[in-house]
């Protein structure tokens, strides 16, 4: 059984279509790393997930029931765009509404246990109103994490965060998945952030799903590389043909993706007289990857 | 992870409606506007008693007709809750048939209107749709919440007019009503908020967080409805009346409240 399975969504505004026969299936236990374009239907999808929007047509299963199932409906909580709070109420009694809604019987101990849960211990009589972006965004997980869900919808949780709040939120989710009990979706643009808590990936396009795959299958999808630097570039690719069979020029470097061992390419260089000035080993990025299969060429 | 001890209560159609309404009560016992629209309920007819009494009797010449005409004021303090159907009075649109407690049912609008967007304003309403509660609850919940300020509002009115009463020096002397009708006249309007409620939350719910709409399809609304208090709850209002208005109340909150049910189910809620 999955945490989330779609078949076949599809979902219309009028004359546009927004989502075309999705597809999309999300393990339990997963943190599912949900990567699109702008308007290629992440957040319909989430919506639709979180029974806030109707879709036009297409099956949702949430752990093997429909979706519109109370009991199911009970174990989702979600973040989408913006924490549903009201500013003029303290962070503690916005959290109060959202335990009683719930019918919490231990509301006060279990609004303690999400805000040490989201490192807001302090910060329970303050306004929300006068929070930060980011302590409103730690608001937001709060409240969805109220009730401890099964499944936690989070439409771009990091977006506008500083360094420090995108630590702090990859640490608030590895802490809540730690157990296994909850699966998180998750959809956001800062791809660098996502490829370090995400265990599975679903890329969409023009509202289709194109490609689903876990952390393991992408860690081999985005080999690990040699990329240097030499005065004469042109002559060091040929040299480097000649022994690898992979060899591209990329962003002003030359990357050989047969090798590992930037000691071996560098002394091959060095036999044939080529002065090396800059090597390292790095490998193809999440970024990368999807830019490249949205450009066509496969991720890779 | 910290470990969750959750306990959940059962959640039988009781519990979550109690829990619901537990929530909307004291949001609404905690927002501004609720005291400032009932303070604005009890201070409306101390006004307008104490004006039309300090005007009453002045002559006004109509610069184009040239019609001379005299200040129509209140001859008794109950005239602000409606006149006795035998007055003939009921459907008047001059000052003393505009200016009474009837007008409160507008107001009301603005209050459930302003209560309900702010669900979908604040995203609230996402939290609550994605998680636990069915939209049955929902429309209950806010259902009742809405007459409970509006009922608020009426007896604010009241208080009010009898404030004005007495600072105006008004007759409380019972002019073709008895006490009994009074009573029953005053049930039958906090009754009459259950028949326009469910109208607002309608309204609100098809507009969501665009309050400007809802209260504007509330109004036009109650426009329509405005004639029907005063005939259905004069001021010698019978158990009759009472009955009356609180079944039009229930038969509107179930039907209304049904159509709120599907809408919300039927739509988008972001």
């Amino acid at each position: 059984m999955n945490a989330v399975e779609i078949r076949e969504l599809s979902k219309n505004f009028g004359q546009k279509q927004a989502l075309n026969g999705l597809n999309m299936t999300v393990p339990i236990g997963a943190i599912y790393g949900f990567i699109g374009e702008n308007g290629s239907g992440k957040s319909t999808t989430e919506k639709i997930i979180c029974g806030l929007l109707v879709p036009n047509g297409g099956e949702i299963k949430l752990y093997g029931e429909d979706y519109k199932n109370s009991d199911v409906r009970a174990k989702v909580a979600c973040l989408i765009e913006a924490p549903g709070c009201f500013p003029n109420y303290s962070v503690w009694n916005n959290l109060m509404l959202q335990a009683t809604n719930l019918g919490i019987l231990n509301s006060e101990e279990e609004i303690r246990r999400v805000l040490k849960l989201v490192r807001m211990e302090g910060s329970a009589s303050n306004k929300f109103k006068n929070c930060s972006l980011g302590m409103k965004q730690r608001i937001g997980i709060a409240m969805a994490l109220i009730g401890s869900p099964k499944l936690l919808v989070l439409d771009e949780p990091i977006n506008g965060l500083d360094v420090d709040g995108m630590r702090i939120m990859r640490e608030i989710l590895t802490d809540i998945t730690k157990k296994g009990e909850c699966t998180i979706i998750i959809s956001s643009h800062v791809l660098g952030e996502l490829e370090k808590v995400a265990t599975h990936y679903g890329i969409v396009r023009g509202g289709k799903m194109i490609k689903e795959m876990t952390a393991e299958e992408l860690e081999k999808d985005c080999p690990t590389y040699v990329a240097l630097k030499t005065q004469d570039m042109l002559k060091t690719k040929a040299l480097l043909d000649k022994k690898y069979r992979r060899v591209v020029e990329e962003n002003e470097y030359l990357r050989v993706y047969d090798s590992v061992n930037s000691e071996e390419v560098v002394n091959y260089l060095c036999e044939f007289g080529v002065f090396v000035s800059e090597v390292k080993t790095d490998k193809i990025s999440l970024e990368e990857y999807y830019v490249n299969l949205m450009n066509g060429k496969g991720g890779k | 992870m910290t470990t969750s001890n959750v306990k959940f209560e059962s959640i039988s159609l009781k519990t979550r409606i109690i829990t619901m309404l537990k929530v909307d009560l004291r949001r609404m016992f905690t927002m501004p506007l609720f005291y400032i629209m009932v303070g604005v309920s009890a201070v409306i007819p101390v006004l307008v008693l104490v004006m039309t009494s300090m005007m009453a009797g002045t002559p006004s010449v109509d610069p184009v007709t040239g019609v001379e005409t005299t200040m129509a004021s209140f001859e008794n303090v109950w005239q602000t809750l409606g006149s006795t159907s035998d007055s003939g009075a009921m459907m008047s649109m001059d000052l003393v048939g505009m200016c009474n407690i009837n007008m409160i049912y507008f107001l009301i609008a603005i209050l459930v209107c302003l209560f309900i967007s702010d669900d979908f304003r604040s995203g609230y309403a996402k939290n609550l749709f994605a998680m636990r509660s069915k939209k049955t609850d929902y429309v209950i919940s806010k259902t009742v919440v809405g007459v409970v300020g509006g009922v608020a509002m009426i007896l604010g009115y009241f208080v009010g007019a009898m404030l004005g009463g007495g600072i105006a020096s008004l007759s409380f002397e019972v002019v073709g009503a008895t006490a009994g009708g009074i009573v029953a006249c005053i049930f039958s309007k906090i009754f009459i908020v259950a028949v326009f409620v469910p109208i607002f939350v309608v309204m609100s719910v098809v507009a969501k967080q665009k309050s400007w709409l809802s209260i504007l399809l509330s109004l036009g609304a109650s426009m329509l409805l405005f004639t029907m208090i005063p005939m259905i709850s004069p001021l010698d209002s019978t158990f009759l009346n009472v009955i009356l208005c609180l079944a039009g109340g229930v038969l509107l909150s179930v039907g209304l409240g049904s159509i709120s049910n599907v809408i919300l189910q039927k739509t988008s809620l972001v």
